[in-house]
């Protein structure tokens, strides 16, 4: 069954800064991703997958074309759709339990039926010691998995990933991946997942969509065979370099004919 | 540590060249009196009061009229700062006058407090509210603009009512403006209760230093000067003290 919907999604802003011209963030965009899939977006910056992650979010209305989560489009944003934001936006006057609880406590859910879930959570991304700690006094790879608790403490249906793992050094790079893989085997989310590291997309993905800057656009699809939970050993597999590299030459002539496109303009 | 041993033996020696210089040039009290002529002056003053008044009436009537316009004005500013960071339309009402009044010296209202509310102790609290009042309102404000749009939005996204938003997530956010606002009130405040009592009043601490030193009683002007520089001290340890321990997370995060 598709959970989430993209269905000819075009979202224009008027930047001020440039006379109040207007700029085609995303044009024309279908997706659809199924039920328990993890779908990953690359692309260069600028090629509006943040927008797109932030109209599936409910931040942001598209300009024209329909969203639709679960058969039901979207108006507003929502606990069934969890956003994990790249730089860490933990609410740093709060302990990680706190944080992770904030979601459940506000929203009205009596204590007994969120309690466990938080500890089983924070076990589950390894910080049972760091428990009672704030944001401050952890690093940002934990700090990565305390948004992620966040998120899996309210069992959403959706993840919605914007890079989380960038600012992270390359060894918890790899570790939040696998963690992720092994999360995702615990309560099976959707996942739509953005990133800008190929070898990160392929090795999470079920599908990795390419996408192209100004306007955006998806450029190209390329499916992922390997079945879930993956071994990081996978990256080295000879149909995963190939898929690699497919992804690698469609980014390649993406920019070379951006640099095209931008000579003839200059020029 | 032997830093703070350093600091006391830094004081200690100001006093001794003190000391020694009123001594070796004989000095006039009335110029600079000597330490021993201050300790003196003080215990009678502890004892006698100043002008009829004890010394610990003298230092509530300043404390008493600095809080009462402190609290006020906190109480009115935070409020109203707030909803000016929260609404542009709001703080498009409001920010026209606030931003005018701000860089008036709250010194600058005296002769109009005097003129339409007296000598009396309203006109000092009402001075003191506008300058505590002034400095929250505009730290709220900007506290409240300041908050990361992506804690509001990871808010939004975890269920939060508009409410909930407001209370848990912005305001909490904003403390570290807020809490900037109010030391500023707390040291402008104290300034401003001395420079009314210099003008009118028949009790408070500015009214000491005024009073005797128009009768050339140097020993006691300094002495109020002393105890104004060291209640200021007192005011900002706490307010610190606070900040670190309801702020603790602030700039580390």
């Amino acid at each position: 069954m598709d959970k989430i919907v993209v269905d000819r999604v075009s979202k224009s802003f008027s930047s001020q800064r440039r006379g109040d011209e207007t700029i085609v963030a995303l044009d024309n965009v279908d997706l659809t991703i199924a039920e328990q899939e993890i779908v990953c977006i690359v692309g260069p910056s600028g090629c509006g997958k943040s927008t797109l992650l932030n109209l599936i979010a409910g931040f942001d209305m598209p300009t024209s074309g329909e969203i639709k989560v679960n058969g039901a489009p979207v108006t507003s944003a929502g606990p069934d759709r969890i956003v994990v934001f790249q730089s860490p936006s933990l609410f740093p006057w709060m302990t990680v339990t706190e944080n992770i609880t904030f979601g459940p406590r506000k929203r009205g859910i009596p204590r007994a039926d969120y309690e466990s879930e938080a500890r089983d959570t924070i076990e589950a991304v390894g910080l049972r010691r760091f428990a009672e700690r704030f944001p401050y006094e952890l690093s940002g790879g934990m700090r990565q998995r305390v948004q992620i608790a966040r998120a899996l403490v309210n069992r959403p249906q959706v993840l919605l990933m914007d890079e989380p793992f960038a600012s992270l050094d390359f060894q918890n790079r790899l570790a939040m991946q696998e963690l992720l893989l092994r999360l995702w085997g615990r309560i099976h989310p959707t996942i739509f997942f953005i990133t800008h590291d190929v070898e990160e997309a392929i090795f999470l993905g079920d599908r990795v969509h390419v996408m192209t800057a100004s306007p955006g656009r998806i450029k190209a699809v390329v499916d992922v065979p390997f079945p879930k939970p993956r071994q990081i050993e996978i990256v080295t597999a000879p149909k995963f370099v190939e898929i690699k590299d497919r992804v690698l030459h469609l980014i390649r002539s993406e920019f070379e004919q951006s640099d095209r496109a931008a000579e003839s303009a200059a020029g | 540590m032997r830093y703070p041993l350093v600091s006391v033996m830094a004081v200690l020696l100001l006093f001794a060249a003190w000391a020694l210089v009123t001594d070796l040039f004989r000095i006039p009290a009335m110029t600079l009196p000597s330490p021993q002529q201050m300790a003196t002056s003080f215990k009678t003053m502890l004892v006698e009061g100043y002008s009829g008044k004890s010394l610990w009436v003298h230092i509530l009537a300043s404390l008493g009229r600095t809080l009462t316009g402190l609290l006020a004005g906190i109480a009115l500013g935070v409020p109203i700062g707030l909803l000016m960071g929260y609404s542009r339309f709001i703080n498009a009402v409001f920010m026209p006058g606030f931003g005018f009044i701000r860089p008036i010296p709250p010194i600058a209202f005296i002769p109009l407090v005097i003129l339409w509310f007296g000598i009396g102790e309203l006109s000092k609290i009402l001075l003191i509210f506008v300058a505590s009042f002034n400095y929250t309102v505009l730290a709220s404000a900007a506290g409240m603009r300041s908050v990361p749009e992506q804690l509001v939005r990871a808010g939004i996204n975890l269920g939060l009512t508009r409410w909930q938003l407001f209370s848990s997530v912005m305001l909490p956010a904003a403390m570290p403006h807020i809490f900037t606002g109010i030391k500023i009130s707390v040291a402008v405040s104290w300034a401003v209760v001395v420079a009314a009592e210099l003008i009118a009043a028949q009790a408070g601490l500015g009214y000491i230093i005024a009073d005797a030193g128009t009768f050339f009683r140097t020993p006691e002007v300094l002495i109020g000067v002393f105890i104004i520089g060291a209640i200021g001290l007192l005011f900002e340890i706490i307010v610190t003290s606070v900040e670190r321990r309801v702020l603790h997370w602030q700039s580390k995060a």
